[in-house]
Protein backbone atom coordinates (compact mmCIF):
# COMPACT_ATOMS: atom_id res chain seq x y z
CA UNK A 1 0.00 0.00 0.00
CA UNK A 2 2.31 2.79 -1.51
CA UNK A 3 0.89 6.32 -0.45
CA UNK A 4 1.83 8.50 -3.23
CA UNK A 5 4.93 9.97 -1.68
CA UNK A 6 6.26 6.96 -1.32
CA UNK A 7 5.46 5.58 -5.20
CA UNK A 8 6.89 7.59 -6.86
CA UNK A 9 10.40 5.89 -6.59
CA UNK A 10 12.97 8.31 -4.84
CA UNK A 11 16.48 7.63 -5.34
CA UNK A 12 19.42 9.36 -4.87
CA UNK A 13 21.59 10.60 -7.98
CA UNK A 14 25.24 9.64 -8.14
CA UNK A 15 28.07 10.65 -10.39
CA UNK A 16 28.53 8.10 -12.46
CA UNK A 17 31.99 8.76 -13.31
CA UNK A 18 32.83 9.01 -9.45
CA UNK A 19 31.60 5.35 -8.83
CA UNK A 20 33.80 4.17 -12.00
CA UNK A 21 36.15 5.88 -10.50
CA UNK A 22 37.15 7.82 -13.42
CA UNK A 23 40.57 10.31 -13.27
CA UNK A 24 39.97 12.11 -16.37
CA UNK A 25 37.55 11.97 -19.43
CA UNK A 26 38.90 11.88 -22.78
CA UNK A 27 37.97 14.14 -25.53
CA UNK A 28 38.59 10.78 -27.68
CA UNK A 29 36.07 8.58 -25.69
CA UNK A 30 33.29 9.05 -27.71
CA UNK A 31 31.62 6.11 -26.43
CA UNK A 32 31.60 7.10 -22.90
CA UNK A 33 30.52 10.96 -23.84
CA UNK A 34 27.41 10.08 -26.16
CA UNK A 35 26.10 8.81 -22.50
CA UNK A 36 26.22 12.74 -21.50
CA UNK A 37 24.45 14.12 -24.35
CA UNK A 38 21.23 14.35 -25.43
CA UNK A 39 19.49 12.83 -28.62
CA UNK A 40 19.90 16.64 -30.02
CA UNK A 41 23.14 16.57 -29.23
CA UNK A 42 22.75 18.71 -26.23
CA UNK A 43 25.41 18.38 -23.01
CA UNK A 44 22.89 16.82 -20.29
CA UNK A 45 22.78 19.42 -16.90
CA UNK A 46 24.50 18.27 -13.79
CA UNK A 47 20.81 17.73 -12.45
CA UNK A 48 19.20 15.17 -14.34
CA UNK A 49 22.37 13.25 -14.81
CA UNK A 50 23.79 13.52 -10.94
CA UNK A 51 27.47 14.15 -12.23
CA UNK A 52 29.46 16.06 -9.74
CA UNK A 53 30.68 19.47 -10.60
CA UNK A 54 33.85 18.31 -11.46
CA UNK A 55 33.62 15.69 -13.87
CA UNK A 56 30.63 17.67 -15.41
CA UNK A 57 33.16 19.90 -16.13
CA UNK A 58 35.55 17.60 -17.58
CA UNK A 59 32.87 16.31 -19.86
CA UNK A 60 32.09 19.82 -21.00
CA UNK A 61 35.39 20.29 -21.92
CA UNK A 62 35.81 16.66 -23.81
CA UNK A 63 32.47 17.39 -25.15
CA UNK A 64 33.14 20.54 -27.04
CA UNK A 65 36.20 18.79 -28.23
CA UNK A 66 35.05 16.04 -29.85
CA UNK A 67 32.40 18.59 -31.62
CA UNK A 68 34.75 19.94 -33.02
CA UNK A 69 36.60 16.56 -34.11
CA UNK A 70 33.46 15.19 -35.39
CA UNK A 71 33.42 12.25 -33.21
CA UNK A 72 30.18 14.24 -31.22
CA UNK A 73 27.58 15.96 -33.07
CA UNK A 74 26.75 19.79 -32.68
CA UNK A 75 23.46 18.92 -33.43
CA UNK A 76 21.11 16.32 -34.27
CA UNK A 77 20.75 15.20 -37.95
CA UNK A 78 16.81 15.57 -37.86
CA UNK A 79 16.51 19.29 -36.41
CA UNK A 80 18.93 20.58 -39.29
CA UNK B 1 58.39 22.38 -24.36
CA UNK B 2 54.84 21.11 -23.39
CA UNK B 3 53.39 17.37 -24.15
CA UNK B 4 50.45 18.29 -27.40
CA UNK B 5 47.78 15.91 -28.92
CA UNK B 6 47.28 17.26 -32.57
CA UNK B 7 44.36 15.04 -33.99
CA UNK B 8 43.98 15.72 -37.91
CA UNK B 9 41.00 14.49 -40.24
CA UNK B 10 42.23 14.08 -44.00
CA UNK B 11 39.92 13.93 -46.54
CA UNK B 12 38.91 10.25 -47.07
CA UNK B 13 39.51 10.39 -51.05
CA UNK B 14 43.08 10.54 -50.07
CA UNK B 15 45.43 7.11 -50.86
CA UNK B 16 47.17 5.79 -48.31
CA UNK B 17 50.65 7.00 -49.73
CA UNK B 18 49.62 10.45 -49.55
CA UNK B 19 48.66 9.79 -45.51
CA UNK B 20 51.59 8.33 -45.12
CA UNK B 21 53.13 11.48 -46.74
CA UNK B 22 51.25 13.93 -44.88
CA UNK B 23 51.55 12.07 -41.15
CA UNK B 24 55.85 12.98 -42.48
CA UNK B 25 55.31 16.52 -43.33
CA UNK B 26 53.68 16.52 -39.68
CA UNK B 27 56.14 14.85 -37.62
CA UNK B 28 59.14 16.34 -39.71
CA UNK B 29 59.15 19.50 -38.26
CA UNK B 30 58.37 18.55 -34.86
CA UNK B 31 61.87 16.79 -35.02
CA UNK B 32 63.55 18.98 -36.63
CA UNK B 33 62.49 21.78 -34.02
CA UNK B 34 63.75 20.01 -31.67
CA UNK B 35 60.86 18.42 -30.27
CA UNK B 36 60.02 14.88 -30.00
CA UNK B 37 57.25 12.84 -32.23
CA UNK B 38 55.51 10.27 -28.79
CA UNK B 39 53.71 8.19 -30.67
CA UNK B 40 51.59 8.61 -34.07
CA UNK B 41 47.82 6.61 -33.96
CA UNK B 42 45.96 6.01 -37.11
CA UNK B 43 42.37 5.55 -36.57
CA UNK B 44 41.76 4.67 -40.32
CA UNK B 45 38.51 5.97 -42.06
CA UNK B 46 35.85 7.21 -39.36
CA UNK B 47 32.26 7.81 -40.72
CA UNK B 48 31.78 11.78 -39.05
CA UNK B 49 29.32 13.15 -36.97
CA UNK B 50 28.12 15.94 -39.41
CA UNK B 51 29.29 16.57 -42.39
CA UNK B 52 32.33 18.50 -43.13
CA UNK B 53 32.94 19.98 -46.41
CA UNK B 54 30.09 17.55 -47.47
CA UNK B 55 32.29 14.29 -46.56
CA UNK B 56 30.65 12.12 -44.55
CA UNK B 57 34.16 10.15 -43.09
CA UNK B 58 37.61 11.30 -42.76
CA UNK B 59 40.70 9.92 -42.22
CA UNK B 60 41.39 10.44 -38.60
CA UNK B 61 45.07 10.39 -37.42
CA UNK B 62 46.45 11.24 -33.88
CA UNK B 63 49.60 12.50 -32.94
CA UNK B 64 50.97 12.70 -29.43
CA UNK B 65 54.81 14.76 -29.39
CA UNK B 66 56.20 17.38 -27.77
CA UNK B 67 57.07 20.48 -29.38
CA UNK B 68 58.05 24.30 -28.93
CA UNK B 69 55.36 26.53 -28.69
CA UNK B 70 56.00 28.60 -31.98
CA UNK B 71 55.72 25.39 -33.99
CA UNK B 72 52.30 24.89 -32.73
CA UNK B 73 51.18 27.81 -34.77
CA UNK B 74 53.47 27.41 -37.47
CA UNK B 75 51.53 23.54 -37.73
CA UNK B 76 47.76 25.61 -37.10
CA UNK B 77 48.89 27.62 -40.46
CA UNK B 78 49.87 24.83 -42.44
CA UNK B 79 47.04 22.35 -41.59
CA UNK B 80 44.75 25.18 -42.85
CA UNK B 81 46.27 25.58 -45.97
CA UNK B 82 46.56 22.23 -46.82
CA UNK B 83 43.15 21.39 -49.21
CA UNK B 84 43.45 17.59 -47.53
CA UNK B 85 42.72 18.40 -44.02
CA UNK B 86 39.23 18.28 -43.52
CA UNK B 87 39.68 19.18 -40.13
CA UNK B 88 42.85 19.41 -37.19
CA UNK B 89 42.61 20.03 -33.16
CA UNK B 90 45.82 20.27 -30.95
CA UNK B 91 45.32 20.30 -27.46
CA UNK B 92 47.92 20.17 -24.04
CA UNK B 93 48.22 16.46 -23.32
CA UNK B 94 47.32 15.66 -19.91
CA UNK B 95 50.32 13.75 -18.12
CA UNK B 96 49.57 10.26 -17.49
CA UNK B 97 47.19 10.84 -14.80
CA UNK B 98 49.42 12.01 -11.95
CA UNK B 99 46.90 11.76 -8.96
CA UNK B 100 46.52 7.53 -10.32
CA UNK B 101 50.25 7.42 -10.05
CA UNK B 102 49.77 9.19 -6.48
CA UNK B 103 47.15 7.10 -5.34
CA UNK B 104 49.42 3.81 -6.32
CA UNK B 105 52.05 4.70 -4.70
CA UNK B 106 49.63 5.54 -1.41
CA UNK B 107 48.57 2.32 -1.43
CA UNK B 108 51.84 0.66 -1.82
CA UNK B 109 52.52 2.47 1.28
CA UNK B 110 49.31 1.78 3.59
CA UNK B 111 50.14 -1.64 1.89
CA UNK B 112 53.41 -2.00 2.63
CA UNK B 113 54.27 -1.38 6.26
CA UNK B 114 51.33 -3.53 7.63
CA UNK B 115 52.99 -7.42 6.61
CA UNK B 116 56.37 -5.42 8.22
CA UNK B 117 54.59 -4.45 11.64
CA UNK B 118 53.17 -8.01 11.68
Amino acid sequence: MARDGESRSFRRKFCKLCFDKVERIDYKDDRRLSRFITDRGKIVPRRISGTCARHQSQITEAVKRARILALLPFTSDQYR
Amino acid sequence: MKLYETTIIYDPGLEETRINDEVERVTQPIAQAGGEVIEVQRWGKRKLAYNIRKRRDGTYIHVKHKSPATLIAEMDRRFRLNEGVLRHLTVLAVKESPRAAEDAAKAEGLAAPVPAAE
